[in-house]
């Protein structure tokens, strides 16, 4: 197969096509779903007493607001407009899933992301309403008082509850040293123990999804995900160094909605977020287009913020919706302070993305085919992809629009 | 001779305390730290550059710091290098902003609780952390876990949109600052000396002293009263002291690190003896009004602890402030400072939220031989033997109650990710 087939094979793969309408039969059982879900929750005993309303009251925000963001999630999880009311309900019922939040082999990077996740809102969703029963680093028990409230839980919302994993697990040599709790349980048994009465498991953060850094070579740890662990359950990963907060929320707010997972790719990973190529909606993707790069740091094209390729981003190889959602708040993104991506969502990143010098210059073989000779040569070969690429989504969207019509 | 273990959560990873006790007295506690990722052996064999994105991924919280000290170490390793004002200004002014929403958070996520469990402040700390991990973001790209720093410089340009951005959200924090913590004139402040005359203020600083006092608890916690700070700047000034007694050369060849049985986190020791770094070791070395006055007080105890912590955030918000508006946009962000020594070393130093950071490369051939990072957790939570203790455990013995035990070994502030790496 030549770079040109193979390049066009990889961006119009099913498992990366991202369908954002698939016509009204699916979106009315869907409706119906969501609607059955909710009016069992509404039933459910809550598991906090927290009310959203009260809690957006209380830090002045109005309906309007509240409508306005529910809007731009419904936006998100490419659900059609008239599904806002639905996803504002999930969110007022947010209270009524558990989740437990378990800390393994990690830096806190994720917890710390989700501290000070997109608008105000979001926070008090995320850190009053949605039940966090057991989060390591929020929740006001500790030690052996912690250790009870996690079994009390585990038994009251058994086979109900959302576990979320933050962190890598330790299987190699000395995985004894790595241990959690009263008990002295490895992670790998810990991990075992709360997701096997879990619903679905979400693995947040590259570490628990592909391994992450501490799987680096030589891997020390014997670092692995939690896919490599946990059999027998749904897995959403969420990768990402850290994950984006608001892919996490919508993670749960789906499950909230809908008490199943989202659709995912051949990654686990949920395509409402990772079926974006970080290139594809990159606000440098002109430059590329029209041969625009930053030679070197600091150069003309570096003060005019041109394409970030050369100096080694891997935007091209990355899926995920950084581009779109930025983090912070939408505050800015890597490649908004000039820094190429690192490709933080991409199974082992550590060893092939992380760092500055662009693929061709590196041992790696880029998913795109071969070794490339030169930088110029493979950014070509991409932008004759990239055509492509463009191409394949214009279809897309034109049988999309059909469908509307019909 | 009775025995407990007693687990800390609630910090970053987890930690152990194994208390011995004479009586209902404390006479030895054992810190242990359970779980690390080895990412010292990880770096061996990289490319040195490729550091710089791994290393802020040790910590969540305070990666922005490894960062740093990854930069300067790789740029140590030139014979001679140049970076423009403008770059080390916004490296500066990321670094103090990672300072502040430490700061911010664990007063209101780990004193807090302690103190007052029955009122839940979780939004007083989510809000000045994601003003400043915004500003932080701004000028880095996200928070946590940005790599725009590099050998020469930062990779792209600041406009006057983000510099105004930025200050902007200065002045919020200090308007925190005094809404929730403390309602002072900020130069008053800075240059006031007398304890009672905070004590009176509104806010929730003032009521964390009052409440301490009335606990009687202001002689509790004292250590060694030996500090230390390796990293300087336009704020920090380096040195060690003993007491009040201040010495400002240091040399690094004089620390070693030593395994700690039972652990993974290694024990660090200067000319062979432990040192507390972090706000109260700057504030100390900095002659700090204020805390020179609760240090001649109270000792190096409790609320000593927690105010130095906490009176470094008008400190660095004015430092902040003061950088951003002297900041020359016309420097260049980076200069070239050609291709990296293929035999070389360097040491990047750092003031982080704990305390003194210090990272250390060796390159040979190219490639990363060694590198070794010394956290400032493993100052002060650094487990030496009952006869030698460090610096946390020396605070711990002689205690009576649980409560205070975990008060005074979370005062230190515990990052277990960071300890261990």
């Amino acid at each position: 197969m030549d770079r040109r087939d193979a390049l066009a094979k990889m961006f119009s793969a099913k498992g990366v096509r991202v369908d954002t309408n698939r016509g009204e039969a699916y979106y009315k059982r869907l409706r119906e779903t969501m609607e059955r879900r909710l009016s069992e929750l509404r039933n459910a005993p809550a598991a906090t007493k927290m009310d959203i309303h009260k809690v957006l009251e209380a830090e002045g925000l109005s309906r309007r607001d509240f409508m306005k963001w529910a809007s731009a999630i419904t936006a998100m999880l490419m659900l059609p407009a008239p599904f806002t009311p639905l996803v504002a309900e999930a969110a007022e019922l947010m209270n009524r899933v558990p989740v437990i939040w378990i800390e393994l082999q990690d830096c806190a990077g994720n917890s710390e992301a989700i501290l000070r996740s997109d608008a105000p809102t979001i926070d008090e969703l995320i850190l009053e309403t949605i039940d966090l029963e057991f989060n390591e680093t929020l929740m006001a028990a500790a030690g052996h008082q912690a250790e009870s409230h996690l079994d009390e839980a585990m038994e009251t919302f058994k086979g109900k509850y959302l576990c979320v994993v933050e962190g890598s697990v330790p299987v190699g040599a000395g995985k004894e040293w790595c241990t959690i709790g009263a008990k002295g349980e490895t992670f790998e048994e810990h991990l075992q123990r709360v997701a096997g009465s879990a619903a679905a498991v979400v693995a947040v953060g590259t570490c628990a999804t592909f391994g992450g850094v501490p799987a680096a070579a030589p891997n020390p740890t014997g670092a692995v995900g939690v896919q490599d662990i946990v059999k027998g359950k749904p897995i959403i990963n969420i990768p990402a160094c850290p994950a984006n907060p608001a892919n996490i929320t919508g993670t749960i707010l789906h499950f909230v909605l809908t008490g199943q997972i989202p659709e995912l790719d051949h990654l686990n990973r949920p395509k409402f977020a990772f079926g974006y190529r970080i290139h594809d909606n990159c606000e440098r993707r002109a430059h590329f287009d029209a041969g625009e790069f930053v030679e070197e740091w600091g150069d003309e094209g570096a003060q005019n913020n041109w394409c970030l390729y050369k100096m080694g981003c891997k935007g091209p190889m990355t899926f995920n919706n950084c581009s779109i959602v930025r983090y912070n708040s939408g505050t800015n993104w890597p490649i908004g302070a000039g820094h190429g991506c690192i490709g933080c969502s991409e199974p082992q990143f550590w060893d092939k993305y992380a760092q500055e010098r662009p693929m061709a210059d590196t041992e790696f073989k880029a998913p795109t085919g071969g070794v490339e000779k030169s930088v110029d040569q493979f950014g070509l070969g991409l932008l004759t992809a990239a055509g492509i690429g463009i191409a394949v989504h214009a279809a897309i969207s034109a049988t999309a629009g059909k469908k509307d019509e019909e | 001779m009775r025995k407990r273990v007693e687990l800390i959560e609630k910090i970053e990873g987890e930690a152990e305390v194994s208390y011995t006790y004479e009586g209902d007295r404390t006479v030895d506690a054992q810190i242990r730290f359970l779980s690390g990722r080895g990412i010292e052996s990880i770096l061996t064999g990289r490319p040195p550059l490729d550091a710089l994105a791994i290393t802020p991924r040790v910590c969540g919280i305070c990666g922005h710091a490894h960062l740093i000290a990854t930069v300067r170490a790789l740029e140590a390793c030139y014979p001679e290098l140049r970076i423009s004002p403008k770059a080390e200004a916004v490296r500066e002014l990321t670094l103090t902003l990672e300072l502040l929403q430490n700061h911010f958070k664990w007063l209101y996520l780990t004193i807090w609780p302690l103190l007052f469990p029955r009122e839940s402040v979780t939004m007083k700390a989510v809000e000045p952390s994601r003003i400043a991990a915004e500003a932080i973001a701004l000028l880095a790209g996200q928070y946590p876990h940005n790599s725009y720093a590099i050998p020469g410089g930062i990779v792209g340009e600041i406009t006057p949109l983000e510099r105004l951005g930025v200050a902007d959200r200065l002045e919020r924090l200090w308007e925190i600052f005094r809404r929730e913590i403390a309602d002072v004139q900020m130069q008053a402040f800075l240059r006031c000396d007398r304890i009672e005359e905070l004590q009176r203020k509104e806010g929730d600083f003032p009521r964390i002293l009052r409440e301490i006092l009335d606990r009687g608890w202001e002689r509790l916690g004292c250590s060694h009263d030996r500090f230390i700070a390796f990293g300087s700047n336009g704020l920090f000034v380096s040195g060690k002291s003993l007491a009040t007694r201040i010495t400002h050369s240091l040399d690094l060849r004089h620390l070693r690190e030593e395994p700690v049985e039972g652990s993974l986190a290694l024990h660090v020791l200067y000319r062979g003896k432990v040192y507390e770094t972090g706000p109260l070791a700057r504030a100390m070395l900095r002659k700090t009004p204020l805390i020179r006055e609760a240090h001649r007080r109270w000792g190096d105890s409790l609320p000593t602890r927690i105010m130095a912590r906490v009176c470094e955030i008008p400190h660095l918000l004015q430092y902040a402030m003061q950088l951003t508006r002297d900041l020359d946009m016309d420097a260049p962000a980076w200069i070239d400072p050609g291709p990296l020594p293929a035999q070389a070393q360097g040491t990047g130093i750092v003031e982080a939220a704990r305390g003194s950071l210090i990272h250390t490369v060796e390159v040979r051939e190219g490639k990363i031989a060694e590198y070794r990072i010394v956290t400032p957790t493993q100052w002060n939570l650094g487990s030496g033997p009952a006869d030698r203790p460090g610096v946390a455990q020396k605070a711990l013995i002689g205690l009576h109650r649980d409560d205070q035990a975990e008060l005074i070994f979370k005062s230190f502030d515990v990052c277990s990710v960071c300890t261990t790496h």
